[in-house]
């Protein structure tokens, strides 16, 4: 893949010195934090919740009209401020009236919310009941304030008095031991706040009367295990209310009876909203492309025509697909722009809570001309003064520039319009591809994962932790998910002994402690340390534990950090105000002393302590880029496919879009030196270099395919012979890397293509690759296995800490059977390999006709692959002959 | 194994992750880290059993292939209190040998998990002098000795030819040396190797001295 983390364009020195000098993030922190001062002085908690009414009043029950009177006070509403109801609003209320749960999907700004609110209202006045009556599950922390704001004053306007309460991780104490005294009507809450509720034995009481549930962004949860994680709590939510119906909202997805069917059951309803409204989908296209960068070094290039597009705009998004790439982008905007200061923001997940709602606050009431911003922004309320969308890099999905293009375009008589900004010359390639995929409607679809082993762990010991269960009701109950309508009882009695006994044997483990059996049958974590640690623990998502990044403050001393550490760590004794969160993973490469840009600041490590990173400012001279892994996003296949077209008709001399057009000139100097592929041909290139003999395959089929792919053909060559490959692939090939030449048509012939055994080449591959190993990572951790440290956590903490790499080595020798490692291996097949989508491509690559070129100098198809930074090994060589090579390389290296 | 010489004597870089002082007779063993999975099973974490008995199978070969009169832990000899199981404490007795001394530098967390005085130790603060070393646990520098310490489960990221590996390794500085942890479920920390500082990684059955220059650059990439 061409790297979009490692851009060349970095500012100059003394750019980076002035940007300090004017950080508008700066400005940004200090007018976040003013305003909380002020409300705080102003009586108020600073919580971003609608404004109460009177406390006795809501004590009282949030009464609401009979359901008669409601429905002609939103008619009313309606007709006072001009608006129609829309069909498919009438069929959601409808449907809710007759207690049917389903699917309401549209695009962004068609009334969704509103719709199935009003609906859970109508309903609730037809039912009424004192307590909770909604639930409002929102995937993202961030957005759930915003939902809570707009739901209360939706409520409101039709003169309900009804309080629409919150409960997210940033949920306090004292507002959750108010709830608890007295529930309020609605509640908005995340699925990991859900779940947490539910690990308590009040939480019948507390959800027990529920008339409606609603999944917002529903797109956003099928397809991972937050969404398993929402389906089990739903499954708990209808064993108390078989009858309670649960309505999704979602965008435009490519397989919406799935996305129903996964949330609702079988009688759930699909409604669609009203006809998506037109989207313009462009690029820009620099004007000079013979010199034209083929991979991953464009960074900033095009900051001139992104300025001119800033300033016909009034208000305009900037999306990355990194955040180290917003970083840049921001830093760029600024140094070009000194006068934009204050005028522009930075938006990404990693920023303070404080700095993010600042930022869509500006975007709200147009302050904001431009917002530089990750996926962090991709959900949420429409900020209305938005006109305009600028796509930084492949949009990589067809489905997620709809999403990104759906944020602007919402002013009456504006339309989304989203323009492409290519990263490299081959993503205009992609951007084409996108338009050519929407307007024929090819969208992705997203499928529920099939009884991930790791999440039902982890939902075992969530309900023993409230009351405890009876292991045949759970289940059954489970059982009425989708994600576990087949499991079976060998997987069931395995979790269950997994989290009672730590594993299958019956001897396996004497000294474990998790869930145990009382007296009456019935399966309870009686000890707290544990109940308290799975409850820090609930949570499936983040993919990387975080570390909070602060300010250091006061003397130094000589604090020596917990585990396994650096001599020398001397600590600053206090940690000072927050400024957000990185990957331990990118702090771990760093030393004190070393410089990162981070929130539009140069800042210098000081030290690691407790899960946060103490900093000062930084020398702006020594400052380095920071190199998140977050958002890596491979190209989905329907992408992928049209791309493959794109460049079949260029083959024949077509160029059917502007994109096409532009790139002419660089698919000519492939032509020349290579060739382009038609559809029904394999392009080949093989070359040799000081690193060793490349071979470049071109299949065009995605980034998952083509890591399995490359770790399949190295693994049936490597069977045969010592040998060790070095594999890198993007969305459009990869490459295998070797020290020994291959002669790759006599592999062929030798069947290197073939489908025999496939499945069992695949497994042996994949455990080569170690894949699996990666995938370990998230599954130990949602199975409680790995245990994310967190501030001020005592010794007895620190002693349970462990890599899950260690992990996996551990339970692939001495438990090999675990369900947990067949979990991990299940995830890299299909997720991270697409093994069917493997065996359909082989398959295409057998009966193509073989182009092999051998190019005087790497293509432009070639060069992304070369410079790709993730590589996977593949060795059948002894461990020891492997060093023994590599240490005889490296002294070469170094000359005598 | 690999030889080396040391502030003027001769030590045995073994495989197993171990150092060998022949003049001494002695054997100098870092972080084993015994009883690491019961700690987790203990606290809920279903870790599967057999790290110990993999890490004891590995010091009794040592014991029986070296002769050993003496055998300094390096610290870390248990993970936690958890550990002093009396099954674990049985068969850690019973690698025990008459004549042969065992000697348990404190490390940050025998501290924490005790002393098993059932194994009849002899247990000493850091630094355990014995010319010209300081038997330490962690890493700091001792005018007048060679440190030779436990403490940061060393690694070393070697690149070359379009292969990667982490490997755990010996690090030897200018006044401080460090030894790869023993025990079988232990994690590492990749270091950046200093200048003046020679490297040896242990892999599989061999140990290997890695040049330093490439190694340096290579490992921050």
């Amino acid at each position: 893949m061409s790297d979009p983390e490692i851009p060349s364009d970095e500012p100059t020195r003394a750019d980076v010195r002035r940007i300090v000098a004017s950080s508008s993030l700066g400005r940004q922190l200090r007018a976040a934090r003013a305003k909380q001062q002020r409300e705080q002085a102003a009586g108020q908690t600073g919580e971003r919740v609608p404004p109460r009414p009177a406390r006795r009043a809501r004590r009282a029950g949030g009464s609401l009209p009979d359901f008669a009177a409601l429905q002609l006070r939103i008619e009313g509403l309606y007709a006072e401020r001009g608006w129609r109801v829309f069909e498919f609003q009438r069929a959601v209320w409808a449907y809710l009236q007759q207690g049917r749960s389903g699917l309401l999907h549209a695009g962004t700004g068609s009334g969704k919310t509103l719709a199935v609110w009003l609906g859970a209202l109508l309903r609730a006045a037809a039912q009424p009941a004192p307590g909770l009556r909604v639930l409002w599950i929102t995937p993202m922390r961030a957005l759930a304030a915003d939902t809570a704001l707009t739901l209360g004053e939706s409520a409101r306007a039709l003169g309900l008095d009804w309080d629409v309460g919150l409960r997210t991780g940033d949920t306090g104490s004292a507002e959750r031991a108010r709830q608890a005294r007295a529930w309020p009507q609605a509640l908005v809450t995340t699925p990991e706040s859900l779940t947490l509720m539910l690990s308590h034995d009040t939480a019948r009481d507390q959800l027990g009367g529920l008339c409606a549930v609603v999944v917002d962004e529903w797109h956003e949860l099928i397809a991972n295990k937050r969404g398993v994680q929402t389906q089990l709590a739903l499954a708990r939510l209808r064993q108390w209310n078989p009858a309670l119906p649960v309505w999704g909202l979602s965008a435009t997805l490519g397989n919406p009876d799935h996305a129903m069917q996964v949330l609702c059951g079988p009688g759930g309803a699909r409604v669609a909203g009203e006809v998506d409204r037109p989207v313009k989908l462009d690029s820009l296209i620099p004007a000079r492309t013979e010199r034209f960068p083929w991979a991953g070094h464009l960074g900033v290039k095009l900051l001139d025509a992104v300025l001119t597009e800033l300033d016909a705009s009034p208000s305009t998004l900037l999306f990355t697909n990194t955040r180290s790439q917003a970083e840049l982008w921001y830093q760029a905007l600024l140094a070009a722009r000194p006068d934009w200061a204050g005028l522009i923001a930075l938006h990404h997940g990693s920023l303070s809570r404080e700095v993010r709602e600042w930022v869509e606050a500006g975007l709200k009431n147009g302050t904001l001309r431009a917002v530089v911003c990750t996926s962090s922004l991709d959900l949420g309320v429409d900020f209305l003064p938005v006109e305009r969308v600028l796509q930084l890099g492949s949009p990589k999905g067809v489905a997620r520039l709809m999403q990104r293009a759906g944020r602007s375009g919402h002013a009456p008589g504006r339309i989304p319009h989203a323009t492409c900004v290519p990263g490299h010359g081959l993503e205009l390639i992609d951007s084409a591809a996108a338009r050519r995929a929407v307007a024929a409607g090819r969208i992705e679809p997203r499928h529920s994962p099939e009884a991930p082993v790791d999440v039902l762990v982890q939902h075992l010991v969530t309900l023993a932790l409230a009351g405890g269960f009876d292991a045949d009701a759970l289940k059954a109950e489970i059982r009425t998910t989708h994600a576990y309508r087949a499991l079976d009882d060998g997987t069931w009695d395995w979790a269950m002994d997994f989290v009672s006994r730590g594993g299958a044997s019956l001897s396996a483990y004497p000294d474990y402690r998790k869930v145990e059996r009382d007296a009456g049958g019935r399966h309870c974590v009686p000890r707290t340390d544990i109940a308290r640690r799975h409850r820090m623990q609930i949570g499936t998502i983040t993919a990387d534990s975080a570390v909070d990044v602060r300010w250091a403050r006061g003397g130094k001393s000589n604090g020596k950090s917990g585990g396994q550490s650096a001599p020398a760590s001397g600590a600053a004794a206090l940690a000072g105000g927050r400024l957000g969160q990185v990957e331990e993973s990118f702090i771990g490469r760093l030393k004190p002393g070393d410089c990162f840009l981070f929130a539009g600041r140069v800042l210098e490590l000081v030290a690691v302590r407790d899960m946060q990173a103490l900093v000062r400012a930084g020398n702006a001279a020594r400052g380095t880029v920071p190199r998140w892994a977050g958002g890596r996003m491979p190209l989905s296949s329907e992408l992928a496919q049209e791309i493959r077209t794109l460049i079949a008709l260029a083959a024949q001399g077509d160029y059917p879009e502007p994109e096409m057009q532009a790139l002419r000139p660089l698919l000519d100097v492939q032509r020349g030196w290579s060739a382009l592929p038609r559809e029904d041909e394999l392009l080949i290139e093989v070359m040799q270099s000081r690193e060793g003999h490349h071979a470049f395959f071109f299949p065009f089929a995605g980034r998952p395919v083509h890591a399995g792919l490359a770790a399949l053909l190295a693994g049936r060559i490597s069977r045969s012979r010592p040998i060790t490959f070095s594999l890198s692939f993007n969305d459009y090939g990869f490459e295998l890397l070797s020290a020994s030449p291959v002669d790759w048509a006599q592999e062929f012939s030798a069947g290197l293509l073939s489908g025999n055994a496939l499945d069992a080449d695949i497994e042996h591959c994949l455990n080569a690759a170690q894949l699996a190993r990666r995938r370990f990572r998230e599954v130990a951790r949602v199975a409680g296995l790995t245990f994310q440290g967190y501030p001020g956590q005592g010794k007895t903490a620190r002693q349970l800490q462990v890599s899950s790499e260690l992990l996996f080595d551990v339970f692939s020798r001495h438990d090999p059977d675990n369900l947990l490692l067949h979990q991990a291996k299940l995830e890299a097949l299909q997720d991270e390999l697409d093994a069917d989508r493997i065996a359909g491509t082989l398959a295409a690559m057998r009966a193509a006709r073989h182009c092999i070129t051998r190019p005087p100098s790497m293509t432009p198809f070639a060069f992304p692959l070369l410079v790709a930074r993730l590589r996977e090994r593949l060795s059948s060589e002894q461990l020891s002959e492997r060093v023994a090579r590599m240490v005889a390389l490296l002294e070469k290296a170094a000359g005598p | 194994m690999l030889q080396i010489d040391l502030a003027g004597e001769s030590l045995t870089l073994l495989a197993e992750r171990a150092l060998w002082w022949p003049a001494q007779s002695t054997l100098l063993i870092a972080d084993a880290h015994f009883g690491k999975g019961l700690t987790f099973r203990a606290r809920g974490v279903a870790v599967p059993s057999g790290t110990s008995d993999d890490t004891m199978d590995r010091l009794a070969a040592l014991l029986a292939r070296t002769g050993a009169a003496r055998v300094v832990f390096l610290g870390d000899l248990l993970h936690a209190r958890e550990a002093r199981q009396p099954a674990l404490m049985t068969s850690l007795a019973g690698l025990r040998t008459p004549g042969v001394e065992w000697v348990l530098v404190r490390g940050n967390h025998d501290m924490h998990a005790g002393v098993p005085t059932e194994l009849g130790l002899t247990v000493v603060d850091e630094p355990m002098l014995m010319a010209p070393f300081a038997l330490c646990h962690h890493p700091d520098a001792r005018p007048g000795h060679y440190v030779l310490a436990g403490h940061i489960h060393p690694a070393l990221r070697v690149e070359a030819g379009g292969d990667r590996l982490r490997l755990p390794c010996f690090a030897f500085g200018p006044d401080v040396g460090l030894l790869p942890a023993f025990g079988s479920f232990t994690g590492h920390m990749t270091l950046e190797p200093e200048a003046g500082m020679r490297c040896f990684v242990a892999a599989a059955d061999r140990v290997l001295e890695v040049p330093h220059a490439s190694a340096r650059r290579r490992g921050k990439a």
